[in-house]
C-alpha cells in the first residue's frame, strides 16, 4: 500500500503513522516527496519520529546504534532532520523515558519550527516584495470580463500566498512545542 | 549559578554511577536496570542523548570500541561530581534520621 501525505508537525505525522499501523500495516519506505510505502503484516509495530539536526557520520552511527540495540528500526533520516524509527510493539515502545530528554525533544522541535518558518517567511518577503497579488489591470476591468480573471487569478494568488501561510503552520507547530516544553520544565 | 545539569536527574546519576566501569551504551542501560532492581528503564533517545550531554560536558569520555558500540567510562570531572551529589544527599538523609529522632521524642 502507497499513501501519499505531507506534514509540517512532526507530532501529527507521527500519529498519523501509528494510525496506519494499527489497521495492520508496517512501514517499509518514506520517500521525500511524502510518499509513505506501506506492507501487510500479522505484527503489530509502532513508530516513534526524532527529530536531531545534520549529524556527523560518527556521530550518527553511534544514535543509530544505540536505537538498534534497542530493537528499534531505522526507516529513515531525512533530509531535514526527522528521524523515522519503527519496531515491533513489545511494551516498550517509548524513545524518551524522563522529562528531561523529552523537554529536550520539544526544544529541538521548536527549534525545526523555528528555522523552517524564518526560512518561509525570508521566502515571502521575497515573492511579495515587489509583485501585487492580483494583476493590476484587474481592477480595471468590468462585468464579466473582471469575473473571469478574477477567477482564472485566484489560484495563483493562493499559490503565491503558499509561503506565508506556512509561516503561519510553522509559527503555530513552534507554539505547540513551546506549550509541552515548558510544561515538562515546569514540573521537572 | 549552578550547573544545568545539577543536581543530578536520576537517569544521569544511574548513567554516571554505572559508568564507574566501562561500559557500551545497551550494557549501560541494562546495568542501570538491574542496579535499580527493574525500576528504572532507560529509553534509547533518552540514554543516547545523556550520553552526548555527559560526554559534552566532560564528565563521561569514551575509551574505546567493542564492534561498532563506543565504550564509555567516567572521568575524574564527573567522579568530583558524583562525590559532591553524595555529600549532598548524606546532608539530606542524615534530615530524614533527625525527623524520626524528634518524633520519638
Amino acid at each position: 500500500m502507497k499513501k501519499f501525505n505531507v506534514f509540517i508537525n512532526i507530532e501529527k505525522e507521527e500519529q498519523w503513522l501509528n494510525e496506519q499501523l494499527q489497521k495492520g500495516y508496517r512501514c517499509t519506505h518514506i520517500n521525500s516527496l511524502g510518499l509513505y510505502t506501506f506492507e501487510k503484516t500479522d505484527q503489530k509495530y509502532v513508530m516513534r519520529l526524532d527529530y536531531q539536526e545534520y549529524l556527523p557520520k560518527e556521530k550518527r552511527e553511534e544514535y543509530i546504534g544505540i536505537y538498534e540495540d534497542f530493537g528499534w528500526n531505522y526507516i529513515k533520516g531525512s533530509g531535514l532532520g526527522i528521524r523515522y524509527w519503527q519496531k515491533e510493539d513489545d511494551g516498550q515502545n517509548e524513545i524518551f523515558s524522563d522529562r528531561q530528554s523529552q523537554g529536550n525533544y520539544y526544544k529541538r522541535l521548536m527549534n525545526y519550527s523555528l528555522w523552517f518558518g524564518m526560512l518561509c517567511l525570508v521566502f515571502s518577503f521575497m515573492i511579495y516584495k515587489d509583485t501585487r497579488l492580483y494583476h493590476a489591470g484587474l481592477w480595471d476591468m468590468n462585468g464579466a470580463l473582471f469575473w473571469k480573471a478574477l477567477i482564472f487569478e485566484t489560484p495563483f494568488v493562493l499559490l503565491k500566498l503558499l509561503p506565508i501561510l506556512m509561516v503561519g503552520i510553522f509559527a503555530g507547530s513552534y507554539y505547540k512545542a513551546y506549550v509541552k516544553y515548558s510544561m515538562l520544565r515546569e514540573k521537572g | 549559578m549552578k550547573h544545568k545539569l545539577l543536581p543530578l536527574s536520576e537517569t544521569m546519576h544511574y548513567i554516571l554511577l554505572a559508568l564507574r566501569e566501562p561500559l557500551h551504551g545497551y550494557a549501560v542501560m541494562q546495568k542501570i536496570e538491574s542496579m535499580s532492581e527493574g525500576s528504572v528503564s532507560l529509553a534509547a533517545g533518552t540514554l543516547y542523548g545523556a550520553i552526548e550531554n555527559l560526554s559534552k560536558h566532560g564528565w563521561i569520555e569514551p575509551v574505546g570500541h567493542s564492534g561498532r558500540r563506543k565504550i564509555y567510562k567516567i572521568t575524574e570531572e564527573g567522579s568530583t561530581i558524583l562525590k559532591m551529589e553524595q555529600e549532598r544527599l548524606s546532608h539530606i538523609l542524615s534530615l530524614y534520621e533527625e525527623g524520626d529522632v524528634n518524633e520519638e521524642v
